[in-house]
């Protein structure tokens, strides 16, 4: 059984703490990832700004990468989400068409392959922080993933979960739009933090680090201490601590 | 205008509109209210999803078979004794309201709430041929006073408050009125009742037209749309053609999911199904009543699979209130007759002109909050990425952007050339990092880096380590739990026999 | 422009044959945008009415009194229980005493005729006009400057609070609508739990049957569009009394 890690281009480059929490977590149930390395972006960029062709290019490196694959696991359900979106983007083609079927069917989010597949709730973990959770958008409204983070959470020993105001609004990131409605994105992000902000969480958490790219970079640009993490690194750190 | 009115893109409106704080905080604060009323009440019924399915089950089968209910809704209507028109542009639906309104001779009109005829821009034409056109909905009332166009679906003049609402009452009134809504709401009773009685023509829009019986529907909460449909002898309803369920037994759905998903109410105040003009014995409704059946731009969705299901609206407008895009730059920005998620892609789809709508698709963090609370499940997150996929194709693109996205398709084709691009940009970045982070003004970080400090990269990418993090690994690996081995095993089986791919 | 010489009938029959040339048209332009020949026999619609496990929702009548009432007053209407019609009269004098009302207005209906509100506010100052009980009599009018309208509701539903009132040459869709303050008259029988219930009369009765005026009230008129603030009495009556019988 072959078990990928489809690390998606953000950690990879940025935060390639977080895919190496996700290999350690799973290995200590068993699970050693696969990672082929040649593996790029799921093509979101190009896809959402309209250049579908450009996607289909940048989105072949990934239906190559998994092919023989029985599951792919990404710490992104946004990048999940967009392969997803992989049967629409090669429909003319029946031959990608059916491959995008077939990657779509065994891709899953972190949390959800976790809770879903493994069935493990309780890693054993201790964090002893004020914890806040943004559920974001993609993950949560399109691929389904809204309680596998909250229950892994619960059985976090130490960590008090504060809820966060608006949680289901979206952060402003957006892809390019946070370039090309930089005024707009910004309102947007500057309310999230507030929100944030009123919880008096120690840590802010998420399961997209585009998301909390955004959110951290503006909570760093208005000189605020909230630590960002992805779920993964939190539960990483927390079963090293218990 | 409005503060919206002098700017000519989506971006220099929004601009405007954040810098409005009045604006943006009546906006934020009725959409919430809006938005928490329509969770209680879609919680509170329960099965909520059951009945969106439903929604969009009948508008989806009426749609597909559009020719044949509004067919039996025009013959239904016209064996009513309505005098039934189609017009297919906006401009044979202006001619045929103003040619009734002559031959009746009219001096004025009093109109409820009808998005068609904002889109008609019909006010304004009346008033050209020395008809006076009076909105009686409260809000349509205010921005009508203020000269203004509506900046929501239902709450139009969602972005004035009490003062100002209260110095344009005044104005009219020809006194001080304090800002307290119940004084105002008196003032405008009693100034439109004597409106409503005088008028010659009430003119209406239609919520839901119901093909068996040739009926018309409104929903309301003032008690306008009756007076309207009650008073005057000649009524004008003004209807876009996709409005036609079937059936009276369809209106229970969309009368579940209308309200709700509007306010939070279980019904509107008044829900009043209108079958033809008054008959001969009855003492009050319409002596004549026409329907004119509009076009303007909605069939060109028919047989188009992206964007057909955009007929299914029913104008809730949950899809504004639950936007965090219009929260912050309000209705006037989107610049077209809709606004917000809707407006964003119905807009663009009516005039067939994305070219022209240079970047309302682009006013979306495509984050489907639209598509969660739509009560018929129309995708508009997705049309919105089809609308821009489709200005590219008809070549309005943006040559920059176009090239970046080359540039993008050709490094991300490739992982070798992804990581060499990586590997150029750790030795770049040398010239701009403080402290970790990046906070240069400029080039296309300019509107990023104003908001928020750019992480840098760091020394090793997760590739660079994954040798070593794979050495390691191989030592502490555990054994997997039988059963969850077997879980695995059948997840596959499940996937490959057709099964499992709708996990998540 | 149009022909003013022209008669407005005649104006009128041009306009319908013009309207049945274009119908043709635009059924045809639909279903050539479909991309198939023209549908022209009802089609079989499997989705019809509310999802099935609503169909069989039905509170036992005490149920449904609670909740017309719960949802009724919260839309800011009142609600009375009362045992008889008699017990209504007494109510609405009672009313028209203590609101010093002078003009009522009501419909032609036989429950109504023999109420006998009539008697009842003899010396309250209150006169009682009966809906279209004289052709030259202008009734929108007397509507309009009635106090209160008294009418029968025809149906009524618990589960949203409403009640529907149908049109006819006795039953003026104004008395519910013009006067201040309005009065209905819920015999307990014609109350049902769901819109459903009532909805699936009107397909069945079927076009011709039906009236012009089919009127769903869930309470007093109201406005929040002056900052989402609830504003009552707004174009219809302000105060609604739903008065349950029986």
């Amino acid at each position: 059984m072959k078990v990928s890690l489809f690390i998606t281009c953000l950690s990879d480059t940025l935060y390639p703490r977080v895919g190496e929490a996700m290999v350690k977590l799973l290995a200590r149930y068993g699970i050693q990832l696969h990672f082929p390395t040649v593996q790029t972006c799921c093509g979101q960029p190009a896809f959402n700004s309209g250049y579908w062709k450009e996607a289909r290019e940048t989105a072949k490196t990934i239906l190559d990468a998994f092919e023989d694959s029985d599951f792919v696991i990404s710490p992104s359900g946004s990048c999940t989400g967009m392969i997803h979106h992989y049967p629409k983007l090669f429909e003319a083609d029946s031959h990608m068409h059916a491959r995008a079927v077939k990657l779509q069917s065994k891709s899953y989010e972190f949390t959800q392959f976790l809770v879903q597949v493994l069935g493990v709730k309780d890693l054993g973990a201790v964090f002893p922080h004020k914890v806040t959770y943004h559920p974001s958008c993609h993950g949560s409204r399109l691929l389904g993933v809204k309680e596998e983070p909250l229950e892994l959470m619960r059985n976090v020993v130490g960590l008090e979960l504060v809820p966060l105001p608006f949680a289901e609004d979206c952060c402003g990131f957006g892809g390019t739009f946070a370039v090309k409605m930089a005024d707009i994105s910004g309102a947007m992000v500057t309310e999230k933090v507030d929100h944030v902000l009123e919880t008096e969480a120690e840590v802010l958490v998420g399961l997209d680090l585009a998301c909390l790219m955004n959110i951290a970079g503006n909570l760093r640009y208005r000189n605020q201490p909230v630590k960002v993490m992805h779920l993964a690194e939190l539960l990483y750190e927390g079963v090293n601590q218990a | 205008m409005s503060t919206a009115g002098a700017a000519s893109t989506v971006k220099e409106r929004a601009d405007l509109a954040l810098n409005d704080e009045f604006l943006r905080k009546a906006v934020k604060f009725t959409t919430e209210r809006l938005r928490n009323g329509k969770k209680q009440a879609s919680d509170e019924h329960g099965n909520w999803d059951d009945w969106r399915e439903r929604g969009r089950q009948i508008r989806l089968h009426t749609i597909a078979h559009l020719d044949y209910y509004l067919n039996l809704f025009a013959d239904q209507a016209r064996a009513n004794g309505v005098h039934v028109h189609f017009a297919e542009t906006s401009a044979e639906a202006v001619k045929l309201s103003l040619e009734i309104a002559q031959r009746k001779q009219a001096k004025s009109v009093v109109k409820s709430k009808s998005m068609v005829t904002e889109e008609l821009h019909l006010n304004h034409e009346l008033e050209s041929i020395g008809v006076e056109a009076i909105e009686t909905d409260l809000g349509e009332y205010i921005i009508q006073l203020a000269g203004e166009t509506p900046s929501h679906i239902i709450i139009p003049a969602i972005h004035k408050n009490r003062y100002q609402v209260a110095d344009l009452l005044s104005k009219e009134a020809g006194e001080t009125l304090a800002p307290d809504t119940s004084i105002l709401a008196g003032f405008v009773r009693k100034k439109l009742r004597e409106k409503f009685l005088e008028a010659d023509i009430g003119m209406t829009g239609c919520n839901f037209a119901i093909a068996e019986t040739g009926s018309m529907v409104l929903f309301e909460n003032e008690g306008n749309a009756r007076m309207v449909t009650t008073v005057p002898k000649t009524q004008i309803t003004l209807m876009g053609m996709e409005r036609i369920i079937p059936s009276w037994s369809d209106l229970e759905v969309m009368a579940t999911l209308l309200p709700r998903s509007a306010t939070g109410q279980k019904l509107t105040v008044y829900m009043s199904g209108i079958t033809g003009p008054r008959r001969d014995v009855d003492a009050d409704g319409p002596d004549e009543m026409h329907i004119i059946i509009v076009d303007n731009g909605r069939s060109l969705q028919l047989g188009d699979p992206e964007f057909q299901e955009l007929l299914n609206c029913i104008r809730c407008g949950a899809c504004l209130n639950a936007c965090p895009v219009y929260r912050h730059i309000g209705g006037h920005a989107y610049g077209g007759t809709y606004s917000g998620p809707i407006g964003a892609v119905l807009t663009p789809a009516l005039n067939k002109n994305v070219g022209e709508w240079d970047d309302i698709a682009n006013a979306s963090s495509l984050c489907g909050a639209c598509y969660e609370a739509c009560p018929v499940k129309i995708p508009l997150h997705e049309m919105l990425i089809y609308l821009r996929r489709r200005k590219l194709e008809q070549g309005h693109g943006n040559a920059a952007e176009s090239l970046g996205m080359k540039g993008f398709a050709a490094v991300m084709g490739s992982a070798r050339r992804y990581s060499t691009l990586v590997k150029l940009g750790k030795l770049g970045q040398k010239l701009v990092v403080r402290d970790g982070g990046i906070r240069l003004k400029l080039g296309p970080l300019k509107g990023w880096n104003t908001y928020r400090v750019t992480p840098s990269l760091p020394k090793k990418s997760f590739r660079d380590q994954w040798g070593t993090l794979e050495q390691e690994l191989r030592h502490g690996l555990q054994e997997l739990d039988p059963a969850v081995k077997s879980r695995m095993e059948a997840i596959m089986r499940d996937r490959d026999s057709g099964g499992g791919n709708g996990h998540g | 422009m149009a022909n003013q010489a022209e008669s407005h009938d005649e104006w009128l029959k041009q306009l319908a044959e013009d309207s049945k040339r274009k119908q043709e048209s635009f059924m045809n332009g639909i279903a050539q945008k479909l991309k198939r020949p023209r549908v022209m026999e009802a089609p079989k619609h499997p989705f019809r009415g509310a999802p099935d496990f609503w169909q069989s929702f039905e509170w036992p009548l005490e149920e449904r009194m609670d909740r017309f009432e719960e949802n009724f007053k919260s839309a800011g209407g009142h609600v009375a229980r009362l045992s008889d019609m008699d017990a209504a009269k007494q109510f609405i004098a009672e009313k028209a005493v203590s609101l010093s009302a002078r003009y009522v207005i009501r419909q032609n209906q036989p429950e109504l005729n023999e109420l006998g509100l009539e008697e009842a506010l003899q010396g309250t100052g209150a006169s009682v006009r009966v809906w279209n009980s004289d052709a030259d009599e202008n009734w929108k009018a007397r509507a309009a400057e009635a106090d209160f309208g008294v009418v029968v509701a025809d149906y009524a539903a618990a589960y949203t609070g409403s009640v529907t009132v149908l049109s006819s040459k006795d039953k003026g869709r104004s008395v519910s609508l013009l006067p201040t303050v309005m009065f209905v008259l819920i015999p307990l029988e014609r109350l049902k739990t769901r819109l459903g219930e009532i909805l699936i009369h009107f397909d069945e009765a079927g076009r011709e049957q039906l009236p012009a005026g089919i009127h769903f009230i869930s309470g007093p008129s109201r406005s929040a569009d002056i900052e989402n603030d609830l504003t009552i009495g707004v174009h219809g009556p302000g105060v609604v009394y739903a008065l349950l019988i029986g």
